[in-house]
């Protein structure tokens, strides 16, 4: 006679999984520090940028898989190489000096590039790599050769370039410099800007079909 | 009974958080051959998230793929390239026709698919896109078909709608029987494929098939194939892939 099994009571399926690590999603912020930000900008900047930690935290798998960079200007500065979230501590960022926007976008590309090295060196999948540019002013040094390194890499698909202008930004330039459209923050909206990028982030793990970068409708923080 | 199947399509979190459906699906069918032999006929499919007919696209190509197999089965046809060319063919039709009656882009009708149609003297499979197919002789030792490809980001893979000359379609033939085969999605790759040394995770299926090569009814199976939706839905799934995960399991042994 067959010996008698009770398939309900069997230890049916294992949690000894393959220890793969966990597929990064880049995401390098630069950010305008100049002098002009000083005040309430750079107050409700840091916290956005908190509440972008806080809310990426919440969410398991985001918080292994978002890597953040920050880039602040000027002068140009790392401020923080790539982290994930859990080992992202942002510091308190002030205001000062002048605003060389080309300069700190083409640090941002050279890093995001470095880090896909990086990534492929040790087997790690990743996601298409965001910059975003958030500045109140216009550049104060030369930008054509940062536009060409975005325009370059946006067609070769090598990350996706987001450019969002605070209160005075020079919207002409950015669109000049971006090519998506910029988009306007409603007064300093850093907080529900930043709540959309962290949602935005979660869902990038989505199939795409075609190369397109999927973004939540902006909702709230944009000043149309 | 010679084939023993249970397979499930379970939706992940990042789904059920954005209020949208499993858009994985799943599918397989066993015939009995005039000779008392049995082929089995196993689909799965990954619809891409951001495509608007997703779960549709995916559920269609697995109903359809069973059809078209059995019908190849019946008419007793050759397997070569040029039928299986023929086979991806009518399939990217059946999901541009009902792109059309849509009236929406085709790529919103994107998905993978991958499967397999095993005879007792053959064994045929098929894919584009990306998840996996493993199988195993007498050992139990698991050993893909292909190692998956992604493009260069994660997110990133073939889809069936791609292109009507099926470019990244891939077929294999073998003139021998499998005894198990496992077919699942890329929400399951992570965890069931070891990346670094491009091999099966064994432990993963040492959890499940001896379980299916013990079932000797119809009833086994059946609360073996409920007990896979708990374990695909379970929190040590969810902590490790939020995605739709599919799986399904076949044995002869």
């Amino acid at each position: 006679m067959d010996e008698y099994i009770s398939f309900e009571q069997v230890p049916f399926g294992s949690d000894d999984f393959a220890d793969n690590p966990e597929s990064r999603c880049p995401c390098m912020l630069l950010l305008d520090t100049s002098g002009s930000m000083g005040g309430m900008p750079i107050r409700e900047l840091n916290d956005g940028i908190q509440g972008l930690k806080n809310e990426l935290q919440q969410d398991a798998l985001a918080a292994k898989r978002v890597e953040i960079a920050m880039i602040t200007f000027g002068p140009v500065s790392l401020e923080s190489d790539f982290q994930t979230v859990d080992n992202f501590y942002p510091k308190n960022l002030a205001a000062s000096g002048d605003t060389p926007i080309g300069k700190a976008v083409a640090m941002g590309i050279e890093l995001v590039n470095q880090r896909k090295q990086t990534y492929r060196e040790n087997g790690v999948g990743y996601y298409k790599p965001w910059i975003i540019l958030i500045t109140d002013g216009g550049p104060t040094d030369d930008w054509s050769a940062a536009a060409r390194m975005v325009q370059e890499g946006e067609a070769a698909n090598k990350f996706a370039f987001f450019a969002i202008g605070v209160e005075s930004a020079n919207m002409e330039i950015l669109r000049k410099l971006s090519v998506r459209e910029p988009i306007k923050l409603k007064g300093l909206m850093f907080r529900e800007f930043f709540l959309w990028l962290s949602a935005s982030m979660k869902m990038v793990s989505s199939k795409n079909p075609g190369e397109q970068t999927r973004l939540l409708p902006p909702s709230g923080w944009v000043d149309l | 009974m010679i084939w023993k199947i249970i397979g499930q399509s379970v939706i992940g979190t990042s789904h059920i958080q954005s209020g949208k459906t499993c858009e994985d699906a799943s599918s397989f069918k066993i015939l009995t051959l005039p000779d008392g032999e049995e082929a089995l006929i196993l689909f799965v499919s990954d619809g891409a998230g951001s495509a608007a007919f997703a779960a549709k696209a995916a559920e269609e190509s697995v109903i359809k793929a069973i059809d078209l197999a059995t019908v190849l089965i019946q008419s007793e046809s050759a397997f070569n390239d040029g039928i299986l060319q023929g086979f991806g063919e009518q399939l990217y039709d059946h999901i541009e026709r009902l792109a059309k009656e849509e009236q929406v882009p085709k790529n919103e009708f994107s998905c993978t698919l991958l499967g397999a149609i095993l005879l007792p003297d053959k064994s045929v499979f098929i894919q584009i896109g990306d998840g996996a197919i493993v199988t195993s002789n007498q050992d139990g030792f698991f050993t893909p078909v292909w190692w998956p490809h992604n493009g260069e980001y994660q997110n990133t893979t073939a889809f069936l709608i791609d292109d009507p000359n099926l470019p990244t379609l891939k077929i294999k033939v073998l003139d021998s029987a499998v005894m198990e085969i496992a077919v699942f999605t890329d929400g399951l790759q992570m965890l069931t494929l070891n990346n670094e040394t491009e091999s099966v995770h064994q432990p993963f299926f040492e959890g499940l098939f001896p379980w299916l090569r013990k079932a000797s009814s119809s009833e086994n199976i059946s609360i073996l194939n409920s007990r896979l939706i708990d374990y695909l839905s379970g929190a040590s799934i969810n902590a490790r892939t939020d995605d739709d995960k599919t799986l399904l399991l076949a044995t002869r042994q």
